[in-house]
């Protein structure tokens, strides 16, 4: 049997390969042009962004083109349920704001970009964003990817607000950084309190995971619990990536936790917690914002998500007039419960919007320093930035019964 | 100690699966010489169809194992009749074609079940108390159909006339179409079969894992390294490198932590330096 000779084969494989690559490549972050609208994808390629705004971030008063904002986010991938929360938050903020006329005339076009929940991703879209005339971002949802797009954000002077809550984005001393929600110093504060001081766990076992998100909970929870002079009996660090945890959930059964805290994401979390009880774990589970999730408590299942106690500024759709509205306005435009991440990303919306008629739609510094003078009564909070870019300060316990969440001591 | 027994008999679980899929790897290199790149992936459509079946159709949960390796096999036969045509032709692009397989069935997989994923609740809950050790059921389950599916494809190489064909197809393509057999219909079944033990490793997998597009890879990975392992074209390797690879998954996943997975492959990649022919030497298939 004969064979082509052998540098044949390699110059077939070559163009071969060159095909499969490019095919990889066109799966690779694409971006989604949604007027506000529709939400119809489009194509992958920018030139239909670029070619469908007048570039340039400001424009004279007599202007009617659209101001650009770019939505960054994971669209794919685990994570890309905050990214879904992400994007429904700030629509639903930016079609009522385009309904009602826009900004002095304008309407507000939001295009969306998927980062992969990957820095390396996030850094190239923050450079495309730099370059492509859009003068707001908001998200990502990542902490991490927060954090990596920072220095260009800065550069570029484009101010974005992130719903990630690590403390490495407070030390950042970024101007043009704001978030949307308290950091996990906060959210880890008042649930240690509530541990120690109310719910009196004595043994408290931690399980977080090592990315920026991770990494901050960690440390600001064995902070917050070294402050009311707690120690932790177990702390076992597992990777994002990880699905399963046997190991470490084992070494730390053997310290007999009456509580476990989970520092993960929403999807590693419920998995955490079904494994934890598969194992005949049966301490509470406590921790911060994503434990307060419907995905979580799908993926955990509604048995082993049971008594699961929560740190987060959005207990329920209930509590406000202004919570209720907005729940009822969520629920008309995307049939979906709305949740603390909406919630989030509608309050960081609303005030960039309003930052932006301040200065009617001028960006950069102007925009950066509009954005920092707003005070704003959100559904997350009372928002009131600091130089660090953080503008709520305090959040509640919540406890998950039936798989709902409810707040605690009701 | 009981850490010890607890880690160890997660590892024989887990070590299970991955033999399962390399048993997958090796049945198709034994009998067309193929090393199948999308390997892993079928793995992680089985798992999504199994998943389907189980959670959506509400059917027991061994009722979606046999359809999702049905399903899976029907899928494998698709693939093996697309690339046909290569493998007499020139066999190396067939290779690189299943590498495009699996980029195509990952994106297939995100298109139709989503990116997310799902979380799957074991079939069983209740972990066994055994001398103080608390076992998962399931992992016990595993084991058994492990064992069994294992004894199944042993018996039908070596004492079925279409294993004896398959064999004699990958020794010797030509000598085998002398004497009658059907080397295309013989690939296809091979390639089916090995399909359907990854569907089954990869449903089985499910509950332990989470069912997501990239379940393929890390299941893949592992599956091609478990094979390996105990030596590249031996089904018997490809058992004990499974087991052996995730004893050492576990053992690492408990001392090492987040650093588990860099351990678990610089141990491997050291075995292998030592013995490169695996542990139970390889059996290759030449393909001149």
């Amino acid at each position: 049997m004969r064979f082509p000779s052998s540098r044949h084969r390699l110059l077939l494989a070559v163009p071969v390969c060159a095909v499969l690559a490019l095919t990889q490549a066109c799966s690779a972050p694409g971006s989604k042009t949604g007027s506000t609208s529709t939400s119809s994808p489009s194509p992958t390629s920018s030139s239909t962004t670029a070619g469908s705004a007048a570039p340039g971030p400001a424009s004279p008063a007599s202007d009617t083109s659209p101001i650009k904002i770019a939505i960054v986010d994971a669209q794919s991938g685990q994570s890309s349920s905050l990214g879904k929360w992400e994007y429904n938050g700030v629509k639903l903020a930016v079609d009522a704001a385009n309904s009602a006329g826009g900004i002095g005339g304008r309407k507000v076009e939001l295009t969306v970009f998927d980062d992969q929940n990957d820095p390396t991703v996030s850094t190239n879209l923050a450079r495309k964003v730099a370059s492509e005339g859009f003068i707001a971002v908001f998200g990502p949802a990542e902490s991490a990817d927060a954090i990596a797009m920072s220095p260009i954000m800065q550069q570029a002077k484009i101010p974005y607000i992130t719903s990630g809550q690590s403390p490495a984005l407070a030390k950042l001393g970024n101007p043009y950084l704001f978030l949307n929600s308290p950091t996990s110093t906060t959210y880890d504060a008042t649930l240690a309190k509530y541990a120690v001081n109310t719910a009196k766990f004595t043994n408290i076992a931690m399980i977080t995971n090592n990315d920026a998100y991770g990494k901050g909970e960690q440390g600001a929870f064995t902070a917050a619990l070294k402050a009311l002079g707690v120690t932790p009996v177990a702390v076992q660090t597992v990777t994002p990536d990880q699905k399963d945890f046997s190991a470490a959930l084992t070494s730390i059964r053997q310290k007999n936790p009456d509580a476990l805290f989970i520092g993960a994401e929403e999807v590693e979390s419920g998995l955490i917690a079904k494994q934890a009880r598969g194992l005949g774990i049966k301490a509470t589970i406590i921790g911060a914002a994503p434990i307060s999730t419907p995905v979580y408590v799908q993926t955990a299942g509604v048995q082993d998500a049971e008594g699961s106690v929560a740190s987060t500024p959005y207990l329920s759709n209930d509590t406000t007039a202004q919570s209720r509205a907005f729940a009822a306005a969520y629920k008309a435009a995307y049939g979906d419960t709305a949740e603390l991440h909406g919630a989030k990303a509608y309050d960081g919306a609303e005030i960039f919007l309003q930052a932006l008629k301040a200065t009617n739609g001028a960006g950069g510094q102007a925009l950066a320093d509009a954005v920092r003078a707003v005070k704003y009564q959100g559904l997350v909070g009372n928002f009131a930035f600091d130089e660090t870019g953080v503008g709520v300060h305090e959040t509640q316990i919540g406890i998950i019964k039936n798989g709902v969440l409810t707040p605690a001591g009701s | 100690m009981q850490v010890f027994f607890q880690t160890l008999v997660g590892g024989i679980g887990f070590g299970a699966i991955y033999a399962l899929v390399g048993m997958g790897f090796t049945i198709v290199y034994r009998t067309m010489g193929l090393v199948n790149f999308a390997h892993g992936q079928i793995a992680m459509i089985g798992a999504f169809v199994g998943v389907t079946f189980f959670l959506n159709s509400r059917l027991p949960f061994a009722v979606a194992v046999i359809l999702s390796m049905t399903v899976t096999a029907a899928v494998g036969l698709v693939i093996e009749g697309v690339l046909r045509p290569l493998e007499a032709k020139d066999f190396d692009l067939m290779l690189i074609g299943t590498i495009g397989f699996g980029i195509v069935l990952e994106a297939l997989a995100s298109k139709i079940w989503g990116a997310t994923g799902r979380a799957v609740p074991a079939p069983m809950d209740r972990p066994l108390h055994i001398f103080g050790i608390i076992v998962r059921t399931y992992d016990l389950v595993i084991i058994a159909v492990a064992a069994a599916a294992t004894g199944l494809v042993w018996a039908l190489l070596n004492r079925t006339k279409a294993g004896a064909a398959m064999q004699a197809v990958a020794m010797d393509r030509e000598a085998s179409t002398a004497v009658g057999i059907r080397v295309g219909r013989s690939n296809a079944m091979a390639f089916a079969l090995g399909s359907g033990l990854a569907a089954l490793a990869g449903t089985l997998a499910g509950p332990l894992l989470y069912v997501s597009p990239s379940l393929g890879s890390s299941l893949g990975i592992k599956g091609f390294c478990a094979a390996i392992l105990g030596g590249f074209g031996n089904i018997n390797g490809a058992i004990i490198g499974g087991l052996g690879f995730g004893i050492l998954d576990g053992f690492a996943a408990g001392h090492f932590q987040q650093y588990s997975d860099l351990v678990t492959f610089l141990v491997f990649a050291v075995a292998i330096m030592i013995r490169p022919t695996g542990i139970l030497g390889e059996q290759t298939v030449s393909r001149a």
